[in-house]
């Protein structure tokens, strides 16, 4: 059995930062540990059992789904519309593809700054335009509900650029001679969409979701800057709870039982959806 | 980094004047032996986590007493870390990653939760003149200290006298929660809002507890508490309390995106009448208008008894039991505690002196502290001592819950008491 060297470096890094960190990890899940000090006592699956009862981490469970779902649906809607309209031929189309773009490389933590500038209830440029037809001040930032939904949109309008570039990348990859034929058998436009376009983007489809779906669910720094997962614990995913309790709460045990959840979370959404959307595209 | 090396040499003047170690087998002779007796010099390299920003006061004044120090032992050299906005949590990561600083701040936790990684001070030349204000927080039941205090946090509930008066109130009229929340009455019936916190910052918001609680407690509970039972009936006065505010209109609107920036805006402005924080808030508020008319007054106590002042640990220096070059660790304590250092320091910092050998100019705050402080009760940060290490975000969380009610008062105690459960477990096992 030969080893191909040039996969060692990968594997190092791989094994040093991905798997190392996995292990300790779910070694810390069993323990008690406060995440400073040398002490620390073997407690079993205690703290599995506390997330069950804990009606916060419910609360921040029900918060990741609607960060990852949402932020994902309205990803594939708006980023498949900004495709196809993006697609045709007409003056200006890099730029504009390139203005939706630009977003995805900002810092989440710049573009989150950006829109709680915009937010904030003192000198906020949202409530300074609504102050000019009399209305406002409004506190955008001050209920739960409210807060998710920013959240949600804030994330999903960063990376719909993401979702363009693999949409627009799907459907040059469709053929022309398929359109072709099916307007010689009398197609027209939402036929030719729903019966050519959208089975042969099923690929795209595919990476799209699971990419967005992946980020929303791993949400942290849009909710670091814009709420600090507030009011209460309101606006917290997953992600940034664990951060509170491992530094905060001083619960690095617990803690590591919440990244433990939401790692199987996320790798059994990956594959169950890689599944589906695997079995429809060799179905088709 | 932190090799140790020994040589022989004279000692200035400045460095022995700093020199104070007790057991120390190195440079500790006193300046006027300077001249004549050959010592160990002093030598290593130090990390200091400085707990400030680079850009305050205090860092600035750190750089210039280090400086000094460093200048007067040529052969010790120390890094000084300024603090990002979580001094807390890389404190925490460097303890648990094995790579702790040879000195750090701090903040408040020096005895209850950095004691097993600090080497006792109590030997300290310095240690016999700790403010005795601060023997609750940092002196444990034998009396050992493990950190040098540079300030004491003394603190009350914020006032705008001038808001206030313009509502015919006067700080003095108000020693229970009646005359409080009546006061508030008529700022809000004014325009104004009648308390100002923040929520951005999280944090403040915990300080309606810290405020609060300690007066609804009497002796019993809080002993009570203190071995680790939970007394729910005492610490749910203060969420009453803030549940009160809440409905009552009290609070400013934009709460959710206010940091403490804004609350020391406001209190410049003239735009709130009252805040539960700190002093260094009202310090800031100086900066924002030099004509601010903005003071400190006792906390209402919830029992019925005489109004209080929070007292504290704040600016603390303690030296790592690991740490390579103790000694010269310890002389640059001793160094920092001179009492014209440690005026400096407490100056720079904006409090009153840790140490009873230093002075400190409090500004416009100085009349509230005459006033007040050493004429009214003090209490111990409630969090620090009643309640177990590791509650603070629980306590934050709960409270801002039930401000913006996104909590019901019995869900906040219910995840109160389970987490004090939690944490008191965790810290016996």
């Amino acid at each position: 059995m030969s080893i191909n060297l040039f996969y060692v470096p990968a594997l190092l890094v791989f094994v040093a930062l991905t798997v190392y960190p996995l292990i300790s990890g779910f070694q810390m899940s069993f323990t008690n540990w406060d995440g400073y000090s040398a002490a620390r006592s073997f407690v079993g699956l205690e703290n599995y059992a506390r997330l069950l009862q804990d009606t916060t981490f419910r609360q921040v469970l029900a918060n990741t789904v609607v960060y990852g779902v949402g932020s994902t649906l309205i990803q594939q809607v708006l980023g498949l519309a900004l495709a196809l309209a993006l697609d045709r031929p007409m003056r200006g189309r890099g730029v504009l593809r390139a203005i939706v773009y630009l977003p995805v490389l900002v810092s989440p933590v710049i573009m989150g700054t950006m829109y709680y500038l915009l937010l904030q209830y003192n000198n906020g440029a949202l409530n300074d335009l609504v102050g000019l037809v009399g209305a406002g001040p409004f506190a955008w930032l001050s209920s739960a509900n409210g807060s998710v939904a920013i959240i949600v949109l804030v994330n999903s309008l960063q990376f719909v650029g993401l979702s363009m570039i693999i949409y627009l990348a799907g459907l040059q990859s469709i053929p022309e001679m398929y359109y072709e034929a099916a307007s010689l058998d009398g197609a027209r436009g939402r036929q030719l969409f729903a019966h050519i376009t959208l089975p042969l983007l099923r690929p795209a489809i595919a990476t799209s979701v699971i990419l967005n779906l992946i980020g929303g669910l791993k949400l942290f720094d849009i909710i670091k800057v814009l709420t600090n997962g507030g009011p209460g614990y309101s606006t917290n995913s997953v992600s940034t709870f664990i951060g509170v309790t491992y530094f905060d709460a001083q619960s690095a045990g617990y803690a590591s039982a919440m990244g433990i959840v939401l790692f199987v979370m996320i790798m059994a959404t990956t594959l169950a959806l890689n599944g589906l959307l695997n079995r429809r595209r060799l179905d088709s | 980094m932190r090799t140790r090396t020994t040589a022989l040499a004279a000692i200035t003047a400045l460095a022995l004047a700093g020199c104070s170690s007790g057991t120390g087998d190195s440079a500790t002779s006193a300046p006027d032996d300077a001249a004549t007796t050959e010592v160990e010099a002093l030598s290593g390299a130090l990390e200091f986590m400085t707990g400030t920003s680079i850009d305050s006061e205090l860092y600035l004044a750190y750089e210039d007493i280090t400086e000094a120090f460093e200048s007067a032992n040529p052969d010790v050299s120390i890094e000084l870390v300024p603090s990002s906005t979580d001094h807390e949590g890389e404190v925490k990561t460097r303890l648990a990653s094995g790579n702790t600083p040879d000195l750090w701040m701090t903040h408040g936790w020096s005895l209850l939760r950095y004691s097993e990684f600090l080497m006792p001070l109590t030997d300290e030349l310095w240690a016999k003149d700790v403010n005795p204000a601060l023997d609750p927080a940092m002196r444990d039941g034998d009396g050992a200290i493990y950190a040098l205090p540079l300030d004491v946090d003394v603190a009350g509930l914020l006032y705008n006298a001038d808001v206030l008066a313009s509502v015919g109130v006067t700080p003095e009229d108000i020693r229970t929660w009646e005359d409080f929340t009546a006061a508030c009455d008529e700022i809000t019936a004014a325009g104004k809002t009648a308390i100002y916190t923040a929520g951005k910052d999280r944090w403040p918001t915990g300080l309606f507890v810290d405020w609060i609680a300690p007066g609804a407690y009497d002796e019993a509970a809080l002993g009570t508490q203190a071995d680790g039972t939970l007394v729910p009936e005492s610490y749910q006065v203060a969420l009453d309390k803030v549940a009160q505010f809440r409905d009552s209109g009290y609070f400013n609107p934009d709460y959710t995106s206010a940091t403490s920036d804004d609350i020391s805006l406001a209190l410049a402005q003239g735009d709130t009448g009252f805040s539960f924080l700190m002093n260094f808030v009202a310090v800031t508020a100086y900066t924002y208008n030099p004509d601010a008319n903005v003071g400190f007054m006792p906390i209402p106590s919830a029992s019925g008894g005489d109004p209080y002042l929070v007292v504290g640990e704040k600016n603390a220096i303690g030296i790592s039991s690991t740490t390579e070059s103790p000694d010269a660790a310890r002389a640059y304590l001793a160094f920092l505690a001179q009492p014209d250092n440690g005026s400096v320091l407490a100056k720079a910092s904006g409090s009153a002196p840790g140490l009873t050998t230093a002075t400190s100019d409090l500004g416009a705050l100085q009349a509230s502290h005459d006033a007040w402080v050493g004429k009214v009760p003090s209490v111990p940060y409630f969090d620090r001592v009643y309640m177990p290490n590791g509650a603070w975000d629980t306590i934050v969380s709960t409270t801002e819950g039930v401000l913006t009610n996104q909590m019901s008062v019995s869900d906040a105690m219910a995840k109160v008491a389970t987490d004090f459960d939690s944490l008191t477990a965790q810290a016996q096992s």
